[in-house]
């Protein structure tokens, strides 16, 4: 008699109920579990992939800072080629202001000298300035036709320059302070002695006829005298540099004041009136006649 | 005494589920049409007279596709549940109590499609909270003289 298998049982027919009831079970118990279960998965999905998410955060995050990053390079350098070209561009206007603007600044030291002097000064440019020249240096770029004549003094914002050795028809020769034939009436600052400056080239001078008792140092200041009636007297000539007792009288060189061979501009001074003599004091006879 | 069903062979059963499975997803973006054959799938290509469980499966398969085609709830589940349930009551029916005209077929294929639009809206109501209902209902119950009469077609192969 063949055994009689249970519809329920371990038979191919009861597990496929079982699994039929297992999958409708399962579904029902999934479908009742409602959206929670689905938050508590959803959850559970979120923490496992924080991690991976985490990583590729950072990756994105990196990719686009080095984005940034290049695309601030690019502007930077875009930026920093259009400062070159401007700083180019102001460089050669500078350059083709040089001269401008260098004239400018000596004409605005000229015009401040000019208000200090107390005369009628000229101004003229200064076309050649050539070194170690005994005999005239200076050439200026007005002479005649400016009212120019011969011994005229010549100043500069920083000091004397020299005196007028020849005047031409539109430009002049100036003997510079540091020539050796050259010399100039001065003045100490401190003791107030006076002397002759003579040149000795290279921007630089002596004093003599100072007496040997004066007392001179170095690094005071030198001043025209005014005796020489070419320069009226206080105008800047330059610095004692070195002192020596001598013989007879004290050896005092001078450093010039006025760079000489690197003057744009400079300032004539007019011709000083001459000397009017004065007549000779006569006793006057009394009334009445002698005795 | 019971009527002797037409079993159709299991590889076309099966091919028959699988094409109705992949017209679900790709009728996903029009929900009326793929209503349709989803209701086909479960009242008639899914049910194997010869094995409950694949009646399950392919009823299941039906509703996970199409939940997933949807993409809108935030707990699945709730149709595929409601469409093995429904399929194994309908295959139940036909088992017991066969019917032999399209006419009683239709009737009961109408009864079952209302039983099962509100079991698949509780289904989903309780797996995914409070839904739109939407109009596939309404297609689902105008186009049943045409899924009915292909499922019938389908259960009684010959047109006997």
């Amino acid at each position: 008699m063949a055994r009689q298998h249970s519809p329920w049982g371990w038979s191919p027919t009861g597990r496929r109920r079982w699994v039929l009831i297992l999958l409708w079970t399962g579904h029902g118990a999934w479908v009742l579990s409602g959206p929670k279960a689905g938050g508590a998965w959803a959850g559970f999905t979120s923490a496992a992939a924080r991690p991976v998410e985490s990583v590729a955060a950072a990756w994105r995050s990196w990719r686009l800072h080095r984005a940034e990053r290049a695309t601030d390079l690019a502007r930077a350098q875009a930026q920093l080629d259009a400062l070159r070209q401007q700083v180019q561009t102001l460089q050669a206007a500078q350059m083709a202001d040089a001269p401008r603007v260098a004239d400018d600044e000596a004409a605005e030291r000229l015009l401040g000298l000019k208000t200090k002097v107390p005369l009628p000064t000229q101004a003229a440019r200064v076309l050649v300035a050539p070194v170690g020249a005994a005999f005239g240096g200076l050439i200026l770029d007005a002479g005649a036709d400016l009212g120019f004549t011969r011994d005229q003094g010549v100043i500069a914002p920083e000091g004397v320059v020299g005196r007028l050795w020849s005047v031409g028809a539109t430009q002049s020769e100036v003997l510079p302070a540091d020539a050796p034939n050259a010399s100039i009436g001065v003045m100490l600052a401190r003791s107030r002695a006076t002397g002759v400056l003579q040149g000795t080239g290279s921007n630089r001078g002596e004093i003599r006829y100072l007496n040997n008792q004066e007392v001179v140092q170095p690094g005071e200041a030198v001043y025209t005298s005014g005796l020489d009636r070419v320069f009226p007297r206080g105008l800047l000539v330059g610095y004692v540099t070195e002192v020596k007792q001598g013989d007879l009288e004290l050896q005092v060189k001078v450093g010039l004041a006025a760079p000489l061979r690197r003057l744009p501009a400079v300032l004539i001074l007019p011709l000083p009136s001459p000397l009017e003599p004065q007549p000779p004091l006569v006793p006057q006879a009394k009334a009445g006649g002698a005795p | 005494m019971k009527r002797v069903l037409h079993l159709r062979p299991p590889g076309q059963q099966a091919m028959a589920a699988v094409t109705m499975v992949l017209g679900i997803a790709l009728l996903a973006p029009w929900p009326g049409p793929q209503a349709l054959v989803h209701a086909a799938l479960v009242f008639g290509f899914a049910i194997n007279p010869a094995s409950a469980l694949l009646t399950a499966l392919w009823a299941a398969a039906g509703g996970w596709v199409l939940e997933g085609t949807h993409r809108i709830y935030p707990h699945l589940g709730g149709t595929p549940w409601a469409d093995m349930t429904v399929a194994l009551l309908a295959r139940w029916l036909l088992l017991e109590w066969p019917v032999d005209s399209l006419k009683a077929w239709m009737g009961r294929q109408a009864v079952l499609a209302g039983l099962w639009i509100l079991l698949v809206h509780l289904a989903v109501r309780l797996a995914a909270g409070p839904h739109i209902w939407g109009w596939t209902w309404a297609w689902v119950l105008l186009g049943l003289p045409l899924w009915s009469w292909i499922t019938w077609r389908w259960q009684r192969p010959g047109g006997r």
